[in-house]
């Protein structure tokens, strides 16, 4: 009944990779604003799960939108289809640039201190971070808004990955061929 | 001895009636191949580049500079996805071929009429059979060289019908700019974007034709 289920391609990754970059950029500002409100050290260590966060949400950022260029090309066009997609992926591309920036102030933010061994203060612990969080909130609008864009792309005009062929039992028996987003038009 | 081989002809004449009928019935309702279908858009599209160029050349000298152009950056087009689709067929260890008719030109008009027919039957009929094929057998190459194709030739058909039914006013008119994705085939008047709209190629590596 359970088995392991194909290996998936590059481009069939993207469903599965999508959903780190949701998660762990929604995640990494509730830690690095209890961490500008907590006192030293737990403050210090909650921020720095923040930075953790936020830094593998950019990296899976990056992974998200190489798959995602590679699952385009085989994605089921036509429709209104085209102008989705363009739009999906030019905001992708933007969310990531804007991510990686955010990665960097925050990793300077962090470390930098800790290098130049420079004494924390309450500005560089709590005011310095909520202005970061300001500057995030931006980042949160440009991910829903990518986000919001890639499940328009599946739940409204049917857009799919094109996942390896699984030939085991357990998926014979659900089994269906997939269906393209010109064929959902056919279905009554 | 002889009964014996005489029954043992027949078992396989009958195998062989059995697997001959059963190989006509297959084939008789058997959708073709990918390979077959790669083959015969790679057949369409070396022809419509040469059908473009002939078409472009006759509205050079009735007067339409900008259809000419049109159709140089369309034909452009068909060659880079005769070109993606050669590549396709190579790699499933085929050969292209491609048997070039002599094209029927006749007034830009009529000529125009004949591209946005076959720019038609393309984007709604033949690219979508052959992709929804490809998908079955799951040949990502194939999927993505048709998508290529089925996108700018829906650019193409609209292009198209802007020229034929502005024609009168682009008698006369000069030759003109259009871009063509090196990598999909995308045909654009304006380079209104960053990245192509089908392949995501920056802009900048667009190729002007005119």
């Amino acid at each position: 009944m359970y088995h392991i289920p194909p290996i998936p391609t590059w481009d069939a990754l993207h469903p599965l990779v999508i959903h780190f970059p949701i998660v762990l950029l929604l995640l990494s500002p509730v830690f690095i604003f209890l961490g500008a409100l907590l006192k030293e050290p737990i403050g210090g260590s909650y921020r720095i799960a923040g930075l953790i966060l936020l830094l593998l949400g950019t990296i899976s950022l990056f992974v998200a939108t190489s798959t995602g260029e590679a699952a385009a090309d085989l994605a089921d066009r036509g429709g209104g289809v085209n102008a989705v997609l363009s739009a999906h992926e030019n905001m992708a591309g933007y969310t990531r640039m804007f991510f990686a920036g955010l990665s960097a102030i925050l990793l300077g933010m962090v470390l930098l201190p800790k290098l130049l061994k420079h004494e924390e203060t309450r500005f560089s612990t709590t005011f310095m971070h909520m202005a970061f969080l300001i500057l995030y909130s931006v980042g949160i609008l440009f991910l829903v808004n990518t986000a919001h864009a890639g499940g328009r792309l599946v739940h409204e005009y049917g857009v799919h990955a094109l996942l390896p062929a699984d030939n085991s039992s357990a998926a014979d028996a659900g089994s269906k061929s997939p269906v393209t987003s010109a064929e959902m038009d056919e279905q009554p | 001895m002889s009964q014996g081989i005489i029954k043992s002809g027949r078992t396989w004449r009958s195998l062989l009636l059995t697997v001959t009928l059963g190989t006509l019935a297959a084939s008789a309702g058997a959708a073709p191949s990918t390979l077959e279908n790669m083959q015969a858009a790679y057949n369409g599209e070396s022809n419509a580049h040469a059908r473009y160029l002939a078409f472009a050349q006759k509205a050079d000298s009735e007067g339409y500079g900008q259809v000419a152009s049109l159709f140089r950056a369309a034909a452009r087009a068909e060659e880079i996805h005769a070109g993606n689709h050669a590549a396709v067929i190579r790699q499933m260890g085929g050969t292209p071929e491609a048997k070039i008719e002599a094209p029927q030109v006749g007034t830009t008009r009529e000529n125009l009429q004949a591209a946005i027919k076959g720019e038609t039957y393309e984007r709604d009929t033949m690219y979508p059979t052959f992709l929804s094929q490809a998908r079955k057998d799951r040949n990502r190459e194939a999927i993505k060289s048709l998508n290529y194709a089925k996108t700018a030739e829906a650019e193409h058909a609209k292009l198209y019908s802007a020229a034929l039914e502005s024609l009168d006013s682009l008698k006369g008119s000069q030759a003109t700019a259009y871009y063509v994705c090196p990598n999909c085939g995308f045909t654009t008047a304006e380079l209104n974007f960053a990245k192509c709209p089908s392949c995501f190629t920056p802009k900048e590596k667009f190729e002007k034709v005119s």
